[in-house]
């Protein structure tokens, strides 16, 4: 046997190569090969020959057609575009509301993309990218197992002493501090952490030097917080201050400025000192297994496998838990810096930003649902046009065209408009939906993708999806008949189109669900909006005061000024600081919220007394053996007479002497566990809590705020208006209604114009039938009732399923986010249920108007 | 004018088909060219003049019988048609009637 030539060249060539040509040229090729066998050897004559076969790949040798004839697309092709246009033309007002319909849906999923494309490819820009971890722990709490981001101190250094697989760690460790430079003081929370942070990462440098960290007593600040506290100056080589919170003051010098943030930035701290200096601060003795910090992140060499890594850190365990029986880590992990961001809601004390996949997948089933509406609109008005069109279709049928012929043209019809959308979809996004969505999210999403190649995919991918999706049943359907049928006159279609009530069904149930759904959600959020906090809020202030001299001043400018009624010194403060405990009485162990104040704080802040009485001045004894507990406390214990019931809480018995009226102290999204108030010493005081005469806590603010700078320059004056205590509720609660009110008026808009479009398209079939009856003596009424009646039905069933479904729906929703929702009332569904009403009269009216004044003699007489 | 203009390699590779006369096909006219001139010749350049020759009406080719040298493949022979002699007539009446009008001194000017 012969040696052949390579087998997929020569397949190739027959692949491509003109059948009438491929004999002549495979046998000089083989020809050749035979020869060159023999002079250079097979692999010689082997190269040769693909040689000759690409060479061989020309034009005018490549096969063009399987068919015998010569056909030639591109006329046809014309034609279609030509023909598609005539009809666009024909029909501009529905097609031009359907194209913006399906722009509006497009431009919808197109912003939804792009957010969810940001959100998934943070921190991207970091060069180490794929080899940065961070240490989560599995600690065991209350019997379940939690991850948390903070890992123990002393881990960090050792993975890079005994572990060859580690680079470089870089810890993290949040304090908060009044950060001063001349005369501007802020409270800030400075981060401590490794110089090799900056190894690790890379922020973008915009002045200084990158590694200025290495040495201890410099720092690197953000952007921000050069333009901040320096302006127009510039801030390397210039001096800061920080003091801490157990009142040590150090200084540093700043090293080096960040640049501003990437886009794609999940967590970028604003101020960086060296971890030395938190040594120094001396907040314990000595920090052992017990100390935890915020943040440990790890570069591992390349190719090294993270699971590996952290099974290896299993001894350290044992050295935990050893010394920490409170939180016993069960395992370690190491998390991707890919992972951080989008897994970020599964940690407790996650250091990087990210939203919930909740609002990922609820966003994209809403894209989803508003492109599935926009192409019913399509589907049905496609099917509903085609009904004019029947005689086109079967003159190319005549006239040769074959099935697919058909088919191609509708679907390129189809798919051009839909470019059309695309393209406005675009610009949609980018002038309106865009900008409106980053107005209601905290993050600001670029107008970009994270890639070319991910753009060009999904535009790609949209567009067949929507073009083929709401053209294939069209083109599929209307492409079987035949001419015979079409121009007897005998092809029944259309009339009772099924499947165009069906989609105009669901439409309406959608629009049905949203619009009930949103009403229902905003009835919540308004009733959130008035509902009581649990005591007074308008008139009280309150100011972080640091230690008790402060507090002592403070009191002392207070009483001085007639507009402000009380005020109490506490060392924590409602809805600002306070400590998530357990206490005990008998057996039963329970977590709670616990503030320590000092006298007349409770009345001071409004507090309601349900049972018993306050900590009073006159009981010396209130201070270290009395408690004060909340409703739901009392509950929780079961107590039936709480005053007088012993409660045990770190160790201590105390007496409980009054039960308060519950109260929030976290905003609604959040748990508020049951409450007590213990008795603070004066020195322990961090907070003063202020009550203001009715209507005066804008002047007493000023007051205060004037006071301030003789009473303690090097602190700021970081008061707080009890009522924006849950300002970050609200806003995202208005941002929630904003969106969910949004998508509900694109439901309805996409649906009425699939309502409109279907009720043209039938009434001017319909409109000889009506002219007949008017001849024979009907009524406007009676044209107006016939021409409603199919949809009247619609509408009726669209509500009937759509309604509970949508009230579900939203009531899932609303008891995931909020802990405590009221039950909603008629209200949203009588709202919703009119506003579709005056839609649908709205996109009806015209039409049927119109059917029911038609002139007999017009109509009929082209006949 | 397309149609009657023969490019130089078209001209050659129309020269060896009538010079080989009756076994006039691919891998020949190929061998021939490159033993005649010593320039190295692809064999899907040679197709592809040939085909274009074949459209111009200047060759005409017809399958000749089975060979066993080229896995039974028949091979494409090719021969002259009148026109494609009166172009190589054309063409070389049109050369010999520029080279007689070069003057005589510029030969010696080139010789020297």
């Amino acid at each position: 046997m012969n040696p052949m030539p390579p087998k997929w060249a020569d397949k190739f060539l027959r692949w491509f190569c003109n059948p009438a040509l491929l004999e002549d040229i495979q046998g000089d090729a083989y020809e050749l090969y035979d020869r060159r066998l023999e002079i250079y050897g097979k692999v010689g004559a082997d190269r040769r020959f693909i040689w000759d076969v690409i060479r061989f790949f020309r034009w005018s040798n490549v096969k063009r057609s399987k068919s015998k004839y010569q056909t030639n697309q591109i006329p046809m092709f014309k034609n279609y575009l030509k023909v598609g246009f005539r009809n666009l033309r024909k029909n501009w007002v529905t097609s031009a509301i359907n194209v913006s319909g399906l722009a509006l849906a497009v431009g919808c999923a197109i912003t939804v993309f792009m957010f969810i494309d940001h959100q998934l490819n943070m921190d991207t820009f970091h060069s180490n990218y794929d080899r940065i971890y961070q240490v989560i722990n599995h600690v065991k709490q209350d019997g379940d197992v939690q991850k948390w981001g903070d890992s123990p101190f002393l881990l960090g250094p050792l993975m890079t002493e005994n572990h060859s697989e580690v680079k470089r760690m870089a810890r993290i460790e949040y304090q908060s501090g009044n950060v001063r430079f001349a005369d501007k003081v802020f409270n800030e929370t400075v981060v401590f952490t490794d110089p090799d942070y900056m190894r690790i990462f890379d922020f973008p440098l915009l002045d200084g030097d990158r590694f200025a960290m290495d040495q201890k007593e410099q720092i690197v600040i953000s952007y921000n917080y050069a333009v901040k506290y320096f302006g127009t100056e510039d801030p390397v080589g210039k001096r800061m201050s920080v003091k801490y919170s157990n009142g040590v003051i150090q200084s540093y010098f700043v090293g080096a400025v960040l640049d501003e943030f990437p886009v794609n930035i999940s967590f970028g701290f604003n101020i960086m000192a060296p971890m030395q200096n938190f040594l120094d601060l001396k907040l314990k003795e000595n920090y052992d297994w017990s100390q935890f910090a915020d943040a440990t992140f790890i570069e591992l060499h390349p190719n090294q496998d993270p699971t590996a890594v952290a099974s290896s850190l299993r001894p350290y365990i044992e050295l935990q838990n050893a010394t920490d029986s409170k939180w016993p880590i069960e395992t370690f992990e190491l998390w991707p810096l890919a992972d951080l961001s989008v897994r970020n809601h599964e940690i407790s004390g996650a250091v990087s930003g990210g939203g919930h996949p909740a609002g990922r997948i609820a966003l994209s089933v809403i894209a989803i649902l508003l492109l599935t509406l926009a192409c019913f609109n399509y589907m049905n008005l496609a099917v509903a046009a085609a009904t004019k069109r029947l005689k086109e279709i079967g003159l190319r049928k005549v006239l040769g065209s074959a099935r697919a012929g058909i088919i191609k043209q509708f679907l390129i019809e189809n798919v051009v408009l839909c470019l059309f959308a695309l393209i406005l979809g675009v610009v949609l996004c980018y002038s309106l939906l865009m900008p409106g969505f980053n107005m209601l999210i905290p993050v600001v999403i670029p107008f970009a993708f994270s890639s070319f190649q991910v753009a060009f995919l999904f535009f790609a991918a949209l567009l067949l999806v929507i073009g083929i999706a709401s053209g294939a049943y069209p083109a599929f359907y209307i492409s079987k008949f035949q001419p015979v049928h079409i121009f007897r006159g005998s092809q029944k279609f259309g009339g009772k189109n099924i499947f165009s009530r069906i989609l105009l069904t669901f439409q309406f149930i959608i629009a049905f669900t949203t619009v009930i759904g949103s009403f229902v959600f905003t009835d919540n959020a308004i009733y959130l909006k008035e509902r009581d906090w649990g005591y007074e809020k308008a008139n009280l202030l309150s100011i972080p005061v640091g230690e008790n001299a402060v507090y002592n001043k403070l009191r002392d400018k207070a009483l001085q000024n007639a507009d402000i009624e009380s005020i109490a010194g506490a060392e924590g403060h409602i809805a600002r600081s306070g400590r998530l405990t357990t206490m005990e009485h008998l057996e039963n162990q329970y977590t709670a919220m616990s503030y320590a104040v000092g006298f007349d704080y409770l009345e001071t802040m409004n507090i309601r007394l349900k049972n018993g009485r306050f900590f009073e001045r006159s009981k010396p004894s209130d201070l270290t053996e009395s408690m004060i507990i909340s409703e739901a406390l009392a509950k929780k214990y079961g107590f039936t007479e709480p005053v007088g019931e012993t409660i045990k809480y770190d160790s201590v018995n105390y007496r409980v002497i009054g039960v308060v009226e519950d109260f929030f102290y976290n905003d609604f999204y959040s748990d508020n566990h049951p409450v007590f108030f213990t008795m603070a010493p004066e020195a322990d005081y961090k907070y003063a809590a202020i009550q203001a005469a009715p209507g005066t806590v804008m002047d007493v603010d000023a007051y205060l705020k004037e006071a301030w700078l003789e009473i303690s320059p090097n602190d700021p004056y970081n008061r707080l208006h009890q009522n924006d205590a849950f300002l970050q509720f609200y806003n995202d609660n208005e941002s929630n209604i904003i969106l969910i009110s949004s998508v509900s008026v694109f439901a309805i808009i996409l649906s009425s114009i699939g309502l409109f479009g279907l009720l043209t398209f039938n009434i001017t079939k319909r409109l000889k039938e009506f002219g007949i009856r008017k001849a024979l003596g009907a009524g406007k009424m009676n044209i107006i009732r016939l021409a409603n009646k199919e949809y009247v039905w619609i509408l009726t069933l669209s509500f009937i399923i759509g309604a509970p479904f949508g009230y579900l729906l939203i009531q899932q929703l609303i008891n995931e986010i909020y802990t405590d929702p009221q039950q909603p009332g008629a209200w949203p569904f009588i709202i919703a249920i009119l506003i579709m009403a005056i839609t649908i009269v709205i996109t009806v009216s015209g039409q049927v108007l119109k059917a029911s004044r038609v002139n007999p003699a017009q109509i009929l007489r082209n006949e | 004018m397309k149609g009657t203009h023969l490019g130089e390699f078209e001209e050659l590779v129309l020269l060896t088909v009538g010079s080989l006369y009756e076994a006039a096909y691919g891998v020949a006219i190929m061998d021939e060219i490159i033993k005649q001139t010593n320039r190295g010749v692809n064999i899907s350049a040679v197709h592809a003049v040939l085909q274009r020759l074949e459209k111009k009406g200047l060759v005409k080719s017809e399958m000749g019988g089975a060979t066993a040298e080229r896995g039974g493949r028949r091979k494409r022979y090719f021969h002259l048609t009148r026109a494609g002699k009166k172009a190589l007539d054309d063409s070389m009446e049109l050369r010999m009637q520029l080279y007689k009008s070069i003057p005589d001194l510029s030969f010696k000017f080139s010789s020297t």
